[in-house]
């Protein structure tokens, strides 16, 4: 298996002493090149915080992130910088959008801020994909819950990441929109072969992925793949009890 | 809701701390004016009280009625009314004095003060009661013949006389030696208030000064059981119309409010710049308030939602405004006396000193800066508050925070044209409507204005950053695009923050106007009329120049023509008018000093001593041929018949002779004396000649044409530097308020730039991104003021033109670098929100609710 990034032995502690919370407790984990894998957990199994550390936006106390052959722990806040910018696209759940740049600058942003000319062809071809070339010159505020995603998901692909980490992102979308964008993701990684982590609670839009890691008090306690929706719903519900 | 405002200013310190600047830096400078001013005249006032310790009336010639702004004029009266007075019933004892302006000269040769304190002169007086003066037995004697002079200790030991030395000393001829016989302490102190105090014999003193036979003051204790006010009665009855009996503490309250009035321009001046820095101030305060209720929408919206009323919203809003403005008010009085000893601090070392004493703070002073802090921060948070409680409980369940309904265009276009059109016309009527509060009109005008175009900025706002943005945009491409967005996204916040900025550089920019177009009138005026090769006169204030320099002058072979200049202020009793008027010599005048007039008239004026008048004064023509009875400040009356007219508005409303000006005063100088070098004799020759004579006049200064023209410059750069620099405070006011302005928006943008970060944005690309929002504020700020103070600099002149000041000039390279100091300005104002920017930690700002 070819891993694009791993965790191995990833500890996370919040706050001191007695109010110490410890969020990633040794959760050791590889995620596959070219396919799309989904990260699921009760609220409190550190699943947003093991995105935030693989993804370089936040630290492990323990353990160390590789992605490709670099350890991103070794990294300075400038050259973690570079990693975002260069190796790395994100969608959150929500905010994903500067509101004073229209969709078209939205998803370029990454390139703008690299000073690279964007590749139009590829532009074209991820805008095509979701479906929104009428509505390039809008701000987000005149897009839909929906469409502000999708233009999300396409800021993410345009600079040919490594590897995207998405964060709920159909979280606050109705089941339609949710769906869409969901569709999308899955044919970034089948037609593009797009690399994507998704952190979600949601079972069905888990059921998505090529593979789903299940985590629970800051450790690994399972995984599935090519899951469907209710068995994702059963091993959650398993690991409520 | 006392508790919820107390503790969203404890969580907000630093924005607490930068609103509260602002009214920090008005307060003090409301306080500073009031706590100089009044310690300054409390500490005269007590100094007047000690010297007339033991005196309970004084018997002075009435002082003039006009033309004594600077007490220049001197009067005196005759002897013989000291015998009058002594023999009034009720007069214990009585002496005459004798007192006049007397310039020591330093061991350099130099002349010692004349800007500042008083350089008195006067007689011995003989009788300790009369007297807070005393010589110490190891410090010598009183001055008992002609050439013995005592000086005050203080001024002795600072240029280090002792008992023995020749001290050189300046009246009204040349210098004259005198040895130095005795030391006074003025009761305990050393010195009286900066002054130096030159002491002679009575009638040693009556020649220095030229009052052979005359006296210039009587002294007198009254007899135990006889109160001062009925002595003064008494002695009114039998002394002349022209001499008056005042008690010693009337006497002390004419001499403060005398000083007080002297001290006006330096009370005013400084309350017009407090005035100043708390209208900007306002502007911050409203601006911040305004981003911290639209900040606080979700937290106010559950206020309601939990049943609070939209008054008590208000009312949270105005509790937090007014906690803040009580402190920094207190802050501010606080400031206002440091400020007070810094302003004394600089006027001492400039030379102008102040009698010691405690500092004065009056319970008015204290009032005053509270209920301006308190007051002008109130209004300023009184749009935001209600603003605050129409904010539906509904905002608190939402998600995403709408974009900020914009006030309709139109409305916003009229309102704003309406407000700056109502302001304009005041300045308009302020400026050339003739009737009084000419001033004030002027300037409710221009806060009017000013409040109109800060209404109508945010339209501009937005066109102007696209304008200013492009290059920043090429240059810095996403940052400079972000950069730019983020002025337009919030047209009225960019305008406002700006606007603050406005109102110092248009105030700038019209001093620096104002003062460039008097420089170039200077420059034009000075090489018309006084068209001669060298000018003298006196280098301070108090003494003119000796006629004895002017005699000594004429027999130079180097010289020329010369001719004298002088200027008083005369009553002409027909017209009931007090006016400028100018002194010349007919005879030597023509071709040294040019007022317009014909030579046939200046000649008319020579043989008749008559006057001529203004020709663009009303009705001049109609005044040729009459005959007025004029007076001069010292109450000299005689009559005087128009002859002509001339047409130089430099030279006042009429011009008489030398003949005439020189019975109005007493002693004799002259303000201006010109020359022209001897034929084939070169200017700089002259000039040598003409300074080698200064040797035995310490204060007379020569100057070439274009050396004169130079130093008149040079005092307007003066004046214009110390008007520049009190206007930087609004400026730095302003640009507190730019500093505001951005570090409450970063906290507004927390998630965006959270957003920036993760997707690879550098920190030193969010800095630059902060840093050009904040250049561009400033210089949309910087330009506006520069249009707005081009406009007003241009009224004005040209409602002055007939004043004899009407070359507008715009100085180009200063206006330039504003517009530079600005951008620089607003580089440095966004250092503070561009580090808080790139140091936020993303995950909290991507978590940011």
């Amino acid at each position: 298996m070819l891993s694009a990034i791993s965790v191995s032995e990833g500890s996370k502690v919040y706050g001191e002493g007695d109010a110490a919370v410890r969020a990633l407790d040794g959760v050791s984990a590889q995620f596959e090149k070219g396919k799309f894998t989904a990260i699921m957990g009760p609220s409190g199994s550190g699943k947003s915080t093991l995105l935030h550390c693989l993804a370089g936006l936040d630290s492990l106390d323990g353990g160390s992130v590789r992605l490709g052959d670099v350890d991103l722990g070794s990294l300075s806040d400038k050259e973690l910088t570079l990693v975002r910018r260069e190796k790395i696209g994100f969608i959150f759940q929500a905010f994903n959008l500067i509101p004073t740049l229209n969709a078209r600058e939205n998803i370029l942003l990454p390139l703008s801020i690299a000073g690279a000319a964007p590749d139009e062809a590829w532009y074209h071809t991820v805008v095509g994909t979701i479906g929104l070339e009428d509505r390039l010159t809008h701000r987000p505020s005149e897009l839909s819950g929906g469409q502000q995603q999708r233009v999300a998901a396409a800021r993410a692909l345009v600079s040919k990441p490594e590897i995207v980490f998405a964060d709920e992102p159909s979280g606050n979308l109705d089941s339609k929109s949710g769906a869409e964008l969901l569709d999308f993701m899955r044919r970034a990684v089948d037609e593009f072969g797009q690399t994507i982590v998704m952190v979600t609670h949601d079972p069905f839009a888990a059921s998505y992925a090529d593979r789903v890691i299940f985590l629970d008090d800051g450790k690994c306690v399972g995984e599935l793949a090519d899951p469907t929706a209710d068995q994702i719903f059963d091993k959650m519900k398993e690991l409520g009890d | 809701m006392f508790k919820v405002a107390l503790a969203s200013l404890r969580a907000n310190k630093v924005r607490l701390l930068l609103t509260s600047f602002a009214i920090v830096i008005g307060v003090s400078f409301v306080a500073g004016s009031f706590v100089f001013t009044d310690t300054i005249n409390s500490r005269f006032e007590r100094l007047f009280q000690d010297i007339s310790a033991g005196v309970d009336v004084y018997v002075q010639p009435v002082p003039p009625e006009f033309g004594n702004d600077f007490g220049q004029v001197q009067v005196s009266m005759d002897e013989s009314v000291f015998d009058d007075v002594l023999a009034v019933d009720g007069v214990a004892e009585a002496e005459a004095g004798i007192g006049g302006i007397a310039q020591l000269v330093d061991k350099d040769g130099e002349v010692i003060g004349g800007f500042g304190p008083p350089t008195l002169g006067f007689s011995w007086s003989h009788n300790p009661d009369l007297t807070p003066l005393r010589i110490a037995p190891e410090n010598g004697r009183p001055p008992e013949v002609a050439g013995e002079i005592v000086l005050d200790v203080g001024t002795a030991d600072k240029n280090e006389f002792t008992i023995g030395d020749t001290v050189s000393l300046l009246t009204t001829g040349p210098v004259e030696q005198f040895t130095l016989v005795g030391l006074a302490n003025f009761g305990d102190e050393d010195n009286l208030a900066g002054a130096t105090l030159a002491i002679f014999e009575f009638e040693e003193a009556q020649r220095l000064f030229g009052l052979e036979g005359k006296i210039s003051q009587i002294s007198i204790a009254a007899e135990a059981g006889v109160t001062a006010e009925e002595l003064a009665e008494r002695i009114t009855q039998v002394i002349p119309d022209d001499v008056e009996a005042i008690t010693a503490a009337q006497s002390t309250a004419d001499q403060t409010a005398e000083l007080q009035e002297g001290l006006s321009f330096l009370t005013i001046g400084l309350l017009v710049f407090a005035v100043i820095a708390v209208f900007v101030g306002s502007f911050v305060i409203y601006n911040t308030f305004r981003i911290i209720v639209a900040q606080r929408t979700r937290e106010l919206a559950l206020l309601r939602a939990i049943g609070a009323t939209g008054r008590q919203v208000t009312r949270m809003v105005v509790v937090e405004a007014f906690i803040v403005a009580v402190i920094s008010s207190i802050i501010g009085i606080v400031g206002g006396v440091v400020l007070s000893q810094l302003l004394a601090g600089a006027l001492s070392a400039a030379g102008l000193g102040f009698p010691d004493g405690p500092l004065t703070l009056l319970p008015r002073t204290i009032i005053v800066g509270l209920v301006v802090g308190i007051v002008v921060t109130l209004v300023a948070s009184v749009t935001p508050a209600r603003k605050a409680a129409r904010i539906p409980p509904v905002a608190a369940m939402q998600a995403e925070l709408g974009a900020t309904k914009r006030k309709e265009l139109r409305t916003r276009t009229l309102i704003g044209l309406g407000v700056t059109g109502f302001g304009v016309l005041a300045i308009a009527v302020g400026l050339f409507g003739n009737f009084g509060g000419n001033l004030q009109l002027l300037g409710l005008g221009a806060v009017v204005a000013f409040v109109g175009i800060s209404i109508l900025a945010p339209i501009a706002a937005r066109p102007f950053a696209s304008f200013l943005g492009w290059p920043i945009r090429k240059v810095y491409r996403v940052a400079g695009d972000l950069a730019v967005e983020n002025t337009r996204r919030q047209p009225r916040r960019t305008a406002s923050t700006a606007s603050a900025l406005m109102i110092g550089v248009t105030l700038v920019v019209f001093v620096a106007i104002f003062a460039a177009s008097i420089k170039v009138s200077i420059g034009n005026a000075v090489g018309e009329i006084f068209p001669a090769d060298i000018s003298a006169s006196s280098t301070n204030f108090v003494s003119g120049v000796s006629p004895e320099y002017t005699d000594q002058l004429r027999s130079l072979p180097e010289i020329g023509q010369v001719t004298t200049l002088n200027n008083i202020v005369i009553r002409i009793q027909e017209l009931d008018l007090d006016t400028d008027v100018s002194a010349i010599e007919p005879d030597t005048a023509p071709g040294m000093v040019f007022a317009g007039a014909s030579e046939g008239a200046i000649a008319e004026l020579g043989r008749t001593n008559g006057l001529l008048v203004l020709v663009d004064l009303e009705g001049a023509d109609e005044q040729v041929g009459q005959s007025y009875t004029i007076e001069l400040p010292n109450g000299v009356v005689d009559s005087a018949t128009v002859v002509g007219t001339f047409d130089d508005g430099n030279f006042g409303d009429y011009i008489m002779t030398r003949d005439r000006y020189i019975t109005g005063i007493a002693p004799v100088t002259d303000g201006f004396v010109l020359a022209n070098a001897a034929e084939g004799v070169s200017i700089e020759e002259a000039r040598l000649a003409a300074d080698a004579l200064t040797e035995d006049f310490p204060n007379v200064q020569v100057q070439t044409k274009s050396e004169l023209v130079a130093d008149a410059e040079g005092q307007i750069d003066g004046i214009l530097a110390i008007f520049t620099g009190l206007l930087a405070l609004a400026i730095i006011i302003a640009v507190l308020g730019i500093t505001n302005t951005l570090a409450l928006s970063i906290i507004e943008r927390t998630r965006e730039i959270g957003l920036l970060r993760a997707v690879g944005m550098s920190r030193r690309q969010l800095r630059r991104m902060v840093r050009w929002e904040s250049v561009i504020i400033a210089v949309f700020g910087a330009m506006m003021g520069m249009l707005t103070g081009i406009a007003l600099g241009w009224a004005v002149i040209l409602a002055l033109k007939d004043e004899g000041l009407g070359d507008f000039a715009l100085p180009a390279v200063q206006l330039i670098i504003l517009i530079v100091v600005a951008a620089i300005a607003g580089i440095l104002a966004a250092i503070y929100p561009a580090w808080k920017a790139s140091r936020m930690n993303i995950l909290e700002a991507i978590a940011y609710e």
